[in-house]
């Protein structure tokens, strides 16, 4: 299938553990490379940061962004999973490019 | 005798340094297009060219929408603090 690559930005809650972010980020990883196969690129770990205005009574965030390559329609199993988590306070999927060989990597 | 004003040539400041990042994780940038109350600033007042600006826009309300911006300074976490502050 035709993979796009990907960035997702995701907000954490700053008081969550680092094996629970750890966990949902390797749960990811396993949705990006073995259910759609494709390939997981870059784990950004931004760290706590003040928030612009409060979200979800916090006035503080923690920020990881990720990069991978996948086809379309993983993206909506990908959201599924964040939505589920209720330390997951805000997420954002942005289209790097339209053309993805995993081979160029 | 009759003093005409000449405004300086505005320029386009995302053509002029193709390196300037135009991006939605880079709020330092794009908080130099909003005004304090966190509007975006117009195309006539920056001189930002029409590509740009479209692009601007959209990234500001990305960032907007991560937190890493405010929409208007009633949400801000600053302005919060200071009030909170003299209520103190």
């Amino acid at each position: 299938m035709k993979l796009r690559r990907y960035e997702t930005l995701i907000l954490f809650n700053p008081d969550m553990e680092n094996r629970e972010r750890q966990e949902i980020l390797e749960d990811l990883t396993k949705v990006v490379e073995e259910e759609y196969k494709g390939k997981w690129l870059v784990t950004d770990d931004w760290g706590v940061r003040e928030l612009a205005y409060p979200v979800a009574k916090h006035t503080r965030g923690h920020y990881v962004r990720i990069e991978y390559g996948v086809p379309g329609c993983a993206i909506q199993e990908i959201e599924r999973k964040l939505r589920l988590n209720e330390d997951v306070f805000k997420f954002l999927t942005v289209k790097l490019q339209d053309k993805f060989e995993i081979e160029e990597e | 005798m009759a003093f005409k004003f000449t405004p300086r040539k505005k320029f386009c400041r995302f053509c002029a340094d193709k390196n300037l990042p135009l991006d939605y994780k880079r709020p330092d940038i794009l908080k130099e297009f909003i005004t304090e109350r966190g509007k975006i600033i117009g195309r006539r007042i920056t001189g930002t060219c029409a590509k740009h600006q479209r692009k601007l826009s959209r990234e500001i309300k990305k960032a907007r929408q991560m937190a890493l911006m405010y929409y208007t300074t009633i949400h801000s976490v600053e302005v919060n603090k200071k009030i909170k502050g003299v209520e103190k």
